[in-house]
């Protein structure tokens, strides 16, 4: 199956690529993000807190955004255009497509994610040079820098295709994906504010006694957990017969 | 390979309270080129689906390459290639990476896939705008590449649904040369839809007719055109009346008869014989230059057909 998961990929990757290089005002959203995100920002922020570990979260959190333009694509892109029933009616087993698309949509939001973050060094040593690369100096920073923007983007990636196996465009796609994020995150700023205090003072207690390391493995993990099952939502969601006559 | 490329039973599927498709039973000889005719709506389009195995029968059953749809779908879309309702073409891609992506899935070696789109894309006169994106494109060359798609990976069944639709007619024309042409190369079976009954008399070996989803007839051409029983006779020259035409239109063999640019037109009915109404014309005054008569069309057949159910 990973030969097939590659062959879409490969296709969805490519198709990716030429939107965004066909010209119109779409074409250089990328190039404005590296530009603003990984040179004018850095610039403007220094070493100091351009290294912060929570910098480096910004980071994942634009991969998802990225990401939330091109998982709207995937399927509802494919009905709007009339390729679904052409893809369907190959040899391609469901988990194949799935995954193929869903990891193109990671693998973007991932590069347009470490090109900014590879701008920004680049930025912040050539403005504040001190004789000697900066780079960041913790565990912690790693660790995010690692997972951080592939999980955001997997996020992302898992729940938008749940969407956009349903939507009927790709504009009802993208809408219905804000709104869902927004509500989200809403709901996270208002629960977490409206916690009662020994819960509180219990997750303060945890964050003071584990390492900064530990505490990020940890939001790794029930990141990873997320995804996984928005992932495994996404395998019983695509029904073959359902999409060809939607 | 199977003997039957494909053999339904039955085969049925309701949508909600109509029957798109209504204990279909039929059987489409390995290497045949199949035409399954019908008007919009027929039920067409949903066999395609069926036998592809992309949806279920609602009772029924169907073996495609001797697979079953409801259980080996996988098997048969392996084995086979189509050409849906839309062309299904990548439109920011070019037509090579179009074809590419689908030889990638067929699993084909590298080289030749490369060997087939320069066969395929060289044949259909499409070889020197390989590399443009396919949205540049008319849509004549557009479909070319839609049906060169199916045929890349040397398919034992293609399917075809109105391979034709929408063209001009000289791009149509054009299509269906390459299209005859390709089929008999490659010695694939063929499922095509249509309503086009010239397209079905050039192209297919046997035709079935379908409307509402039942299947109305199913023979050769030539058998359907027998079957129809009407047989028509054009006669040119001069003289002629209307009231010769009303004189015509009471003969007992004649069903049809009217003047269409001084010639006059005749449906004749079962076993009706051209020769005695020759004769009579000159009787009465007219002067017969030219008299050509033959089956009626497969066209003729098909909306006997139609009529007849409706």
């Amino acid at each position: 199956m990973s030969s097939d998961i590659g062959t879409v990929l490969w296709k969805e990757w490519k198709e990716i690529v030429l939107e965004r290089s066909a010209g119109g005002a779409g074409s250089y959203r990328p190039l404005i993000l590296v530009g603003v995100l990984g040179i004018f920002v850095p610039f403007r922020m220094g070493p100091e807190r351009f290294f912060h570990p929570l910098q480096i979260l910004v980071y994942s959190f634009f991969s998802a955004v990225v990401v939330t333009a091109v998982i709207a694509d995937s399927f509802a892109g494919e009905r709007e255009r009339h390729t679904l029933e052409t893809l369907l009616a190959t040899r391609l087993s469901d988990r194949a497509i799935l995954f193929g698309k869903i990891a193109a949509s990671i693998a973007y939001g991932w590069v347009i994610s470490m090109l900014c973050v590879l701008a920004g060094v680049i930025t912040v040593n050539a403005v504040h040079w001190e004789g000697h690369v900066l780079l960041y100096q913790d565990a912690a920073s790693w660790l995010v820098l690692l997972f951080g923007p592939p999980l955001a983007a997997g996020f992302v990636a898992t729940s938008g295709v749940l969407v956009s196996l349903r939507a009927a465009t790709i504009r009802q796609a993208q809408q219905t994906l804000m709104v869902g994020f927004l509500v989200l995150f809403m709901g996270l700023f208002f629960g977490l504010s409206q916690l009662p205090p020994n819960w509180t003072a219990w997750f303060g207690g945890i964050a003071a006694s584990w390492s900064a390391p530990t505490l990020v493995l940890a939001a790794v993990g029930v990141m990873l957990a997320v995804d996984l099952a928005l992932l495994t939502a996404g395998m019983a969601r695509f029904q073959r017969a359902k999409l060809v006559l939607d | 390979m199977p003997e039957l490329a494909i053999q339904t039973h039955a085969l049925t599927r309701v949508f909600d309270q109509v029957r798109a498709l209504d204990n279909l039973t039929l059987e489409v000889p390995a290497g045949s080129v199949f035409g399954f005719l019908g008007p919009n709506g027929a039920g067409k389009t949903t066999t395609i689906r069926l036998l592809l195995g992309l949806i279920e029968p609602t009772s029924g059953s169907a073996t495609v390459l001797g697979f079953d749809t409801r259980m080996q779908g996988a098997e048969i879309r392996a084995r086979s290639g189509a050409l849906l309702e839309h062309s299904g073409l990548y439109e920011r891609m070019s037509a090579e990476d179009n074809l590419r992506f689908f030889g990638r899935i067929a699993q084909m070696p590298k080289q030749r896939v490369e060997e087939r789109i320069r066969e395929l894309l060289a044949h259909l006169g499409l070889w020197d705008r390989r590399k443009e994106a396919v949205v540049k494109w008319s849509r004549g060359m557009k479909q070319k590449l839609a049906i060169a798609r199916p045929l890349l990976h040397s398919p034992a069944l293609v399917f075809l649904d109105e391979p034709t639709a929408g063209l001009d007619p000289v791009a149509a024309a054009s299509l269906r040369e390459d299209l005859a042409a390709l089929a008999s190369r490659q010695g694939s079976t063929i499922f095509l839809t249509t309503h086009n009954m010239a397209e079905a008399e050039k192209l297919c070996h046997r035709v079935g007719v379908v409307r509402e989803g039942k299947l109305l007839a199913v023979g050769s051409p030539s058998e359907l055109r027998s079957r129809g029983g009407a047989r028509r006779a054009e006669i040119q020259g001069r003289g002629f009346s209307e009231s010769m035409l009303a004189m015509l239109k009471h003969q007992a063999s004649v069903s049809e008869a009217s003047l269409e640019n001084g010639r006059l037109m005749l449906t004749l009915k079962d076993g009706g014989d051209v020769a005695p109404l020759v004769s009579l014309i000159v009787r009465e005054g007219g002067e017969v230059q030219q008299v050509r008569s033959g089956e009626g069309s497969l066209e003729d057949v098909f909306l006997k057909l139609m009529e007849e159910e409706s």
